[in-house]
């Protein structure tokens, strides 16, 4: 938080302020309800679709054209992205486009949705054939997401809200942690819950205890499809202690702890996801006296941060896989937080957004939003699992049978 | 002609009272005397000059938490200043700020002991009346912080929350509020 000089001061009450304020306020009322009006209610469409490696570093923007709801790239943009040497040969006559790269020829036919690859005999459909467009062959975006990335071992995630794909090893997303790691067990806390704690709520009524536990439980099935055993510290709508919580993890041996979040600020205009570390000495610090540390009870917040380094890794992580969905980067802040101080394991805050920000309330209302972070934390699951116990190779495995 | 003329004096005498009342009306009235101070007893009741403190508010357009000038007749007493600072922070909200402290919340006691920890003790509302959010609880809490900080950087060194004359652990479920707190330098 910046600290700005700001003088204010304060004058005595006066009947004729009281006018003049109100004056000011009906004028401010108004002046609110105009920028509101004039505001568009969703971002921009933006006319460029920028291309993104693994970690979130722009590999290259390239304009777009957009027909209805589909949007296409130039061949230039192929160029670009994956292959400065690939040729191109159009055939205006026939409406025939064919691609040369890495040894192999692309045949495309404007209009058709099939892809012939050559000399393999391959074919692949698009949902969505390529057009002509100002004389110009031009290709859908699944064209760069479902087709170009195998040719150079590449898996391509893309997210229409924000025109951004994602490039990056397809080993990175491999679900290494398969038959690799059977005995991982990561603990999912859905916080708040019961009548009494809520968590934040939104002016429409949403409240934090079930968005989280809606998530926790698409977490838990989503990861245990990828072999990956999950707990959660609450299955229904009730009201869970702390400790009760940390049993939990305790009692499954849980070797990750993340506790999902909603956010809430006085300003309406803070919004995004935010990521949280357990930090005795972060951004508010516990005193550090040799005195404070004596007792038992003030023990437990240092043996949580024995996890910092791991727990900073996985942050990382999920910092990583979060950004491809947010417009600014996900930030990661450390704070002396009650949630974590007594899980013994890596352990992260996940704030999912702000229900105190229209924007924000909106994507947490939008079930595709709410499973794009799942497949996020999923994979950030993955990556975390897979640096810690990496994949055995197969002629490893051939060598030990 | 006599009758025409009364008239005519009435009707004119009429509309100058009325012009009269109406300009009168627009005078402004007589200042309201302040009310009166308690008369002193001896020298050392008499109340000191204004001093400026800064309190710690929410600039919402920015949004971060910003210093607020205001005038606060400052008691000599080192506790009674912290008492002063901090109910003056709960009240205060200027146009275009936001207090990050729950409306309705009371500072019950403050005292600070001989390690220079400063213990304030809030009414349940702190707890009670927050919004909750990670966020929101870290603005409470860092702008009682650095209102304290900023008014007695040399006398207090830390600083425990109290609700109703108890540790807790938390405000809203995120911070661990169980020790006291200071702020990086």
């Amino acid at each position: 938080m910046t600290t700005n000089n700001v003088v204010y001061t304060k004058k005595p009450q006066e009947a004729r302020t009281n006018r003049h304020g109100l004056r000011v306020t009906v004028r401010v009322l108004f002046l609110t309800i105009f920028a509101w009006i004039i505001t568009p209610n969703s971002p921009a469409q933006q006319n460029s679709v920028r291309f993104i490696d693994v970690n979130g570093e722009t590999i290259a923007e390239t304009p777009i054209q957009s027909q209805g709801e589909q949007i296409y790239l130039s061949v230039d943009a192929v160029r670009q992205v994956f292959d400065p040497v690939m040729t191109d040969q159009y055939n205006h006559p026939r409406k025939r486009l064919i691609l040369k790269t890495k040894d192999q020829q692309i045949r495309l036919q404007m209009g058709h949705p099939t892809v012939g690859i050559d000399p393999s005999g391959l074919t692949h459909t698009l949902p969505t054939p390529p057009i002509i467009i100002a004389q110009q062959p031009m290709l859908p975006v699944a064209f760069f997401t479902q087709i170009l990335p195998d040719f150079y071992n590449l898996e391509a995630l893309y997210n229409p809200s924000l025109q951004r794909v994602q490039l990056r090893p397809k080993d990175t997303w491999a679900p290494a942690v398969i038959g690799n790691s059977p005995n991982w067990a990561i603990i999912i806390d859905p916080g708040h819950g019961g009548e009494n704690d809520r968590g934040c709520e939104s002016s429409t009524g949403l409240l934090e205890k079930d968005i989280v536990l809606a998530l926790a439980k698409r977490l838990q099935r989503m990861s245990e499809e990828q072999g990956i055993k999950v707990y959660l510290t609450r299955q229904t709508d009730t009201k869970k202690t702390h400790f009760e919580r940390i049993q939990v993890a305790k009692r499954n041996q849980g070797q990750l702890f993340l506790s999902l979040h909603c956010n809430a600020s006085f300003s309406p205009h803070e919004k995004g996801i935010k990521i949280y570390l357990n930090n005795p000495k972060g951004q508010l610090r516990f005193p550090s006296n040799a005195q404070a540390a004596l007792t038992g009870q003030r023990l437990k917040p240092l043996a949580q941060a024995n996890f910092l380094k791991q727990s900073q890794d996985f942050a990382h992580a999920l910092q990583t896989e979060l950004n491809f969905l947010t417009e600014a980067p996900v930030e990661l802040t450390e704070l002396p937080l009650i949630a974590l101080s007594e899980a013994y394991m890596p352990a992260v805050v996940l704030e999912l957004g702000y229900l105190s920000n229209v924007e924000d309330l909106e994507k947490l209302s939008e079930s595709e939003y709410i499973a794009g972070i799942a497949q996020a934390i999923v994979r950030a699951f993955q990556r975390h699992i897979s640096a810690i116990n990496p994949p055995v190779q197969s002629t490893e495995l051939e060598q030990e049978q | 002609m006599v009758i025409w003329g009364t008239t005519l004096v009435l009707i004119a005498f009429g509309l100058g009272v009325t012009l009269y009342l109406i300009e009168r009306s627009k005078q402004p009235g007589v200042p309201t005397a302040p009310p009166p101070l308690p008369i002193a007893a001896n020298p050392s009741d008499i109340p000191p000059p204004p001093q400026e403190v800064n309190l710690f508010l929410l600039d919402t357009t920015a949004p971060t938490l910003v210093p607020v000038k205001t005038e606060l007749r400052l008691h000599a007493e080192l506790t009674k200043r912290l008492s002063q600072i901090i109910t003056a922070l709960i009240q205060e909200t200027p146009p275009n700020f936001r207090n990050t402290i729950p409306r309705g919340t009371v500072l019950n006691q403050a005292y600070i002991d001989s390690q220079q920890t400063a213990y304030l003790d809030f009414s349940n509302h702190l707890i009670d009346g927050h919004i909750g959010g990670t966020t929101a609880e870290l603005l409470t809490i860092t702008a009682i912080l650095k209102t304290v900080f900023d008014a007695f950087p040399e006398e207090i060194k830390q600083v425990q929350i109290l609700i109703d004359g108890e540790e807790v652990r938390t405000l809203a479920g995120h911070l661990n509020l169980s020790q006291p707190l200071h702020l990086p330098q």
